[in-house]
């Protein structure tokens, strides 16, 4: 279980977080939805502790982390990649091909399966037309396909993944649609931020509504056709308009 | 024109020799201490902020410092000033190797200060130890990034080795001048240099230019 309790994260006099509580349990999908600018991918590094919290407490199936922080102090024990993200920008490092970029941080964690899982992320991601290309040889679309199976390839506890599904189409979203299910049978945790209302009520287990660094609202997938709360029916309203 | 070039070559082979080796050993000392030590030294400025403050002052007081100027100053008036005679081979490989020094120093720093830190948090979720970020990710693009300019500075301190015949140092444009003033044939002579040179900075110019379009590839994505 990952469990983040009163997270809160400030730039300068900007608190971006506000005592932000979650839980996500191995083998559930949470999507996290909310306006632009409310703090969605500030929870994600937090969560991820790539960015550290000011105050709050995350466990991680039983070893605990509390904020603030020690300065200049790693964190210890190393979380990652037991929890792993996807981040939107998806920083691919730019000098290996995408192949490279999938193998070189599998490779510590060698094991019998290992090609047998990349023919699998192959398929069902549709690597293979472009996964010899370096990163800015392949569309935006391709590289998001490419962190999220580098993701997948470190076998995490827990994947967060920030607006992965943005640029790809239909039928790419369909796929990964498909494919959720089978990280939810491994196990894995799975935390996605998105704008895809549509995606969020498929794929999700439970939502997220968070609006200026609070959690506003969260529930089952139910919760998008039946808000509770005044913000997120008009945020759902101006959604639908949008569309 | 070439052909007497080579013969007057042939027939003071021993002082051309002579000369060559006193360049390669400016340019030996120069290359592997400003290489080595401005490495270090920019691994260190970008480090710690005090010695990146102290690298950034010192490559922009020697870029605005001519080389020369700062070679005739280390060799006449610090010199008087101080009271002490230097062998002008050590006072010319002082003055080079530090403008080397600092300017590869400089040019490590930024490439390190510079670097994008979104690498390094995707090769930390990615469960990548310190020394691995370091080895595989961090070095491969600095380098790439740094290697031609770093190629085309040593050649330009090659060029730069010249000054030192000024204060009489028996480098190879010294000994040049000297057989001129002895049998004049100052066409075949500098010929003979410029050929020299060429034979040296072509081949690493080019390198550098491979390396330009080898690695430093547009990176930008679509």
């Amino acid at each position: 279980m990952l469990t983040a309790n009163n997270l809160s994260k400030s730039f300068g006099a900007h608190q971006v977080l506000r005592d932000i509580s979650v839980t996500i349990a191995p083998g559930t999908i949470t999507t996290v939805i909310g306006p632009s600018g409310t703090g969605k991918t500030t929870l994600l590094r937090a969560l991820a502790m790539t960015d550290v919290a000011d105050r709050g407490e995350i466990t991680m199936d039983g070893k605990n982390y509390k904020f603030p922080w020690p300065e200049n102090e790693k964190i210890s024990p190393k979380p990652w990649p037991h929890i792993t993200a996807v981040f939107q920008q998806l920083f691919l490092w730019p000098h290996l091909t995408l192949r490279e970029n999938i193998l070189l941080p599998a490779r510590n964690f060698l094991r019998a399966t290992m090609m047998d899982e990349l023919q699998e992320l192959i398929s069902v991601l549709e690597l293979a037309g472009f996964i010899d290309r370096f990163p800015n040889e392949a569309s935006l679309g391709q590289r998001q396909r490419i962190a999220l199976a580098r993701a997948l390839m470190l076998q995490p506890r827990y994947v967060l993944m920030d607006e992965v599904t943005s640029a790809l189409d239909i039928e790419q979203v369909s796929n990964i649609l498909g494919f959720l299910p089978r990280l939810k049978e491994r196990g894995i945790g799975v935390l996605i931020i998105t704008h895809a209302l549509n995606f969020a009520r498929r794929a999700a287990d439970h939502i997220l509504f968070m609006d200026q660094g609070k959690m506003i609202e969260h529930g089952n997938a139910r919760l998008l056709d039946n808000p509770q709360t005044p913000r997120l029916k008009q945020f759902l309203s101006m959604v639908e308009a949008a569309h | 024109m070439f052909m007497e070039a080579f013969s007057i070559i042939w027939a003071y082979r021993e002082g051309f020799l002579k000369g060559l080796i006193v360049t390669l050993q400016l340019c030996a000392i120069i290359w592997s201490v400003g290489i080595v030590g401005g490495g270090a030294l920019g691994w260190a400025g970008a480090r710690y902020p005090v010695w990146g403050k102290f690298i950034r002052t010192m490559a922009f007081l020697l870029s605005g410092l001519p080389i020369l100027v700062l070679l005739f100053w280390l060799h006449y008036p610090a010199q008087a000033i101080f009271s002490i005679v230097i062998d002008p081979f050590i006072t010319a490989v002082f003055c080079f190797t530090l403008v080397n020094l600092f300017s590869v120093s400089d040019l490590v720093r930024g490439a390190i200060a510079d670097f994008p830190q979104e690498y390094i948090t995707a090769a930390r979720v990615c469960g990548l130890t310190t020394r691995q970020t370091m080895l595989q990710i961090q070095l491969p693009i600095i380098l790439r990034q740094i290697l031609p300019s770093l190629l085309t500075l040593q050649v330009v301190m090659l060029h730069t080795t010249l000054f030192a015949s000024l204060i009489s140092v028996e480098e190879i444009f010294r000994v040049a001048q000297r057989i001129n003033a002895s049998i004049y044939k100052p066409v075949e002579i500098y010929t003979a240099l410029g050929m020299f040179f060429l034979a040296i900075s072509l081949p690493v110019n080019g390198f550098a230019l491979w390396l330009k379009a080898r690695f430093t590839r547009n990176i930008s994505e679509r």
